[in-house]
């Protein structure tokens, strides 16, 4: 016990203060939040001038009421964000207006043009016609001023009461609401499962590949320079092993909470719905054990490696297998309460992230919580033992790497 | 003392170790030599109990060895390295704790070896800013700090300068004056002559021969010559009056034939070679061991 718990400290210690350690440390949050936080910056900040844009319609029906729509929209200085040019003329026909009208956008007189064909008749189309790729806002504004004045010249048309518009316009949106039997009421959306269990799949996944690399490169440093063999003439493999697993658990630990602290700090705690913390323990206890279980099979495959280069095919092939229960959580995101999810999540491999998934979808029997982290400790202390198994063989073995064959045969040796 | 009963460990295709025998004792350097591939490191590992044997059996004071020696043991691999990352001293401290030796102890002892041989100042770097002799002496001192009773050395000087040699073999000294039990690996003849005094010569995993050196020595036979010459020598191997022969260059180390009389050896020679030095000598280990490994290849 004395000796995994002075396996556990070193590993810990001399990897949180190395270099790579502290840069994942700081690189990945600033990654998240640039992701996040970037592309609504420039969403904002795009627009922040007038926009001459044109009309070309022959019909002569939509200008008007496009712009008397337009008009509210205003920059923050409270110019009017669009300035509308109609471009249509008698005299020409279509083709030569779109022609000339191209030819404006290209000189930058206008920033781009509505082209509406066949106005009035019941195959209307309209096409935004712009130099660069177009601004999604700008053509959803205007889509849905034009299918108001559409609608509005309809109504007038065939005499109908405008105000039945606003009735028919308004949509009732239904509200999931997740109840329990405290008689809290929960937002049950997208977001909120999202950001309470998806979050935390992602991040396990991420912590276990980059902790999977750590743990590989270094049994390679000390499988190349026979330091394995100290090691295990000073305590058992087992011990070695079950050392090196907590470890780094401890120090997956700490860089979540290190994670955690600055994104309270950044966020402050009041703007997370308080709702997210209701499964913290639980999530938490799925989180480690899974942690454990992976870490508990890298450990053991990842003795076998002998070169770098076979680190490395060993990194990519471990993030392949769990890319897969991400896959299955976006399936289960979907539809939590399939038989497929149930079993889904009595099968190790899949269990954590499904689970940590469930937790927050709808509450679940206490004897499924109770099977499932049964499942998990079950399969942590099998995963091990059949680990330290390879491992005890694995770090003497320098040079080939074994088939799977060998591998198994190392297994059933006493 | 430390008894090592008909151990034989076979792999799949190869068997790495056929049936040997020994025994170390304490005060005495044991010396375990062999060409590459002789199966001197698996041994070394079954004594360490790193991997099981075959069939046989190691015996420590009489008792098997179990996981409860860990922390009498002391090893040093040939391969060298250690943590390049880490520091001097933490490294120290890492192995020594694996050793069971509690906070205190390890302070003090690994003050004293760092003193000794001379790196004090060396505490607080990293392991990869010393030269290679002070990554060795760093790995020297994680092997014995816990004052093994049982230490096995694989080519302890090598990548070592003659005055660090003169350190550790010093140090080597003392702890088998102390009781201890030293297995010693090395290609080395010279070194091993020098420190061992019992030997056990392996080649492809077989004994060849073993004895205290004195012995071995004496059964190889005394008819041992050293020319140094000028000319072409390589016709000496063909005599009939030799056994064998090894040419250096300008010497020779020759092993005669039991009835051969040296001085007529000489005579016979001296018409062929222009010869500058003659002497009768004990054989050396390094002759003894090509011997042994020739004859047993070619049985």
């Amino acid at each position: 016990m004395n000796k995994i718990f002075s396996v556990a400290k070193w590993e810990f210690i001399e990897k949180v203060k190395t270099r790579a350690f502290l840069i994942s440390m700081i690189v990945t949050p600033v990654i998240i939040i640039a992701f996040a936080v970037l592309p609504t910056l420039l969403g904002n900040q795009e627009g922040e001038a007038t926009k001459v844009i044109g009309v070309v319609d022959k019909s002569g029906l939509y200008f008007d009421g496009l712009k008397e729509k337009i008009s509210g929209d205003k920059l923050s200085d409270n110019l009017p964000k669009y300035v509308l040019v109609n471009l249509s003329t008698e005299k020409n026909d279509a083709d030569s207006l779109q022609k000339s009208a191209d030819k404006e956008v290209f000189d930058q007189k206008i920033s781009a043009y509505l082209m509406i064909k066949y106005g009035g008749t019941d195959s209307v189309n309209v096409q935004w016609r712009s130099r660069s790729a177009a601004n999604f806002n700008d053509v959803r504004t205007f889509e849905r001023a034009f299918n108001d004045t559409r609608i509005d010249l309809k109504f007038k048309q065939e005499g109908i009461d405008p105000s039945l518009k606003k009735f028919i316009s308004k949509e009732v949106d239904i509200k999931p609401i997740k109840i329990s039997k405290e008689g809290r009421d929960t937002e049950s959306d997208f977001l909120n499962i999202f950001f309470s269990s998806f979050i935390f799949i992602i991040l396990l996944m991420v912590m276990i590949i980059s902790s999977g690399g750590m743990l590989v490169r270094s049994l390679l440093e000390e499988k190349s320079n026979r330091l394995i063999e100290i090691l295990v003439s000073s305590c058992t493999p087992a011990q070695l092993l079950t050392g090196k697993i907590f470890g780094l658990s401890l120090l997956g630990l700490f860089q979540i909470v290190i994670w955690g602290l600055i994104g309270i700090s950044l966020t402050g705690a009041g703007t997370v719905h308080p709702d997210a913390f209701q499964n913290i323990p639980l999530t938490l206890v799925y989180f480690i054990l899974g942690f454990i279980f992976y870490t508990g099979i890298f450990v053991g495959l990842g003795s076998v490696v002998t070169t770098e280069q076979e680190a490395q095919q060993f990194t990519s092939y471990l993030s392949m297998i769990l890319v897969l229960p991400i896959v299955f959580a976006i399936t289960a995101i979907q539809n939590p309460n399939s038989e497929f999810v149930r079993i889904l999540s009595y099968i190790p491999l899949t269990t954590p992230s499904i689970m940590l998934l469930r937790l927050n979808i709808a509450p679940l029997p206490t004897w499924e919580i109770l099977l499932t982290i049964f499942i998990l400790l079950i399969s942590i202390f099998i995963s091990i033992r059949l680990s330290s198994k390879i491992f005890k063989i694995g770090i003497l073995s320098y040079g080939k790497r074994p088939s799977l064959r060998e591998l198994i045969n190392w297994i059933k040796e006493k | 003392m430390l008894t090592v009963q008909n151990l034989t460990k076979e792999y799949k295709n190869v068997t790495a170790v056929n049936d040997i025998s020994f025994n170390v004792e304490p005060g005495r350097v044991f010396g375990l030599l062999g060409p590459n591939g002789a199966g001197k490191t698996t041994t070394i590992r079954i004594v360490l109990n790193i991997i099981r044997p075959t069939s046989g059996s190691v015996l420590f004071n009489n008792r098997s060895i179990t996981n409860e020696f860990f922390n009498k043991i002391g090893y040093l691999p040939e391969d060298r390295g250690l943590y390049k990352k880490s520091k001097v001293i933490d490294v120290i401290n890492y192995f020594a704790k694996l050793k069971n030796i509690d906070k205190n102890s390890i302070r003090q002892k690994a003050d004293h070896w760092l003193r000794k041989l001379e790196i004090e100042n060396y505490r607080h770097r990293k392991i990869e800013e010393l030269s290679k002799g002070n990554q060795q002496k760093v790995q020297f001192i994680t092997a014995i700090i816990h004052d093994p009773e049982l230490l096995i050395l694989d080519e302890p000087f090598a990548g070592f300068d003659p005055i660090n040699q003169q350190q550790i073999r010093e140090t080597i000294l003392s702890f088998v004056n102390s009781g201890k039990i030293v297995i010693l690996s090395t290609h080395q003849m010279e070194t091993a002559e020098k420190l061992c005094s019992d030997i056990l010569l392996l080649n492809n995993g077989k004994e060849v021969c073993k004895g205290s050196l004195a012995k071995i020595k004496k059964d190889f036979g005394t008819n041992n010559i050293k020319i140094e010459f000028e000319g072409d020598a390589s016709f000496l191997n063909s005599l009939p009056e030799v056994n064998s022969a090894d040419l250096y260059g300008i010497y020779a180390e020759i092993h005669l034939k039991k009835e051969i009389k040296p001085a007529e050896f000489l005579r016979k020679i001296s018409g062929r070679l222009l010869i500058n030095h003659f002497s009768v000598i004990e054989p050396t280990l390094n002759k003894i061991f090509i011997d042994a490994i020739k004859n047993s290849n070619h049985k």
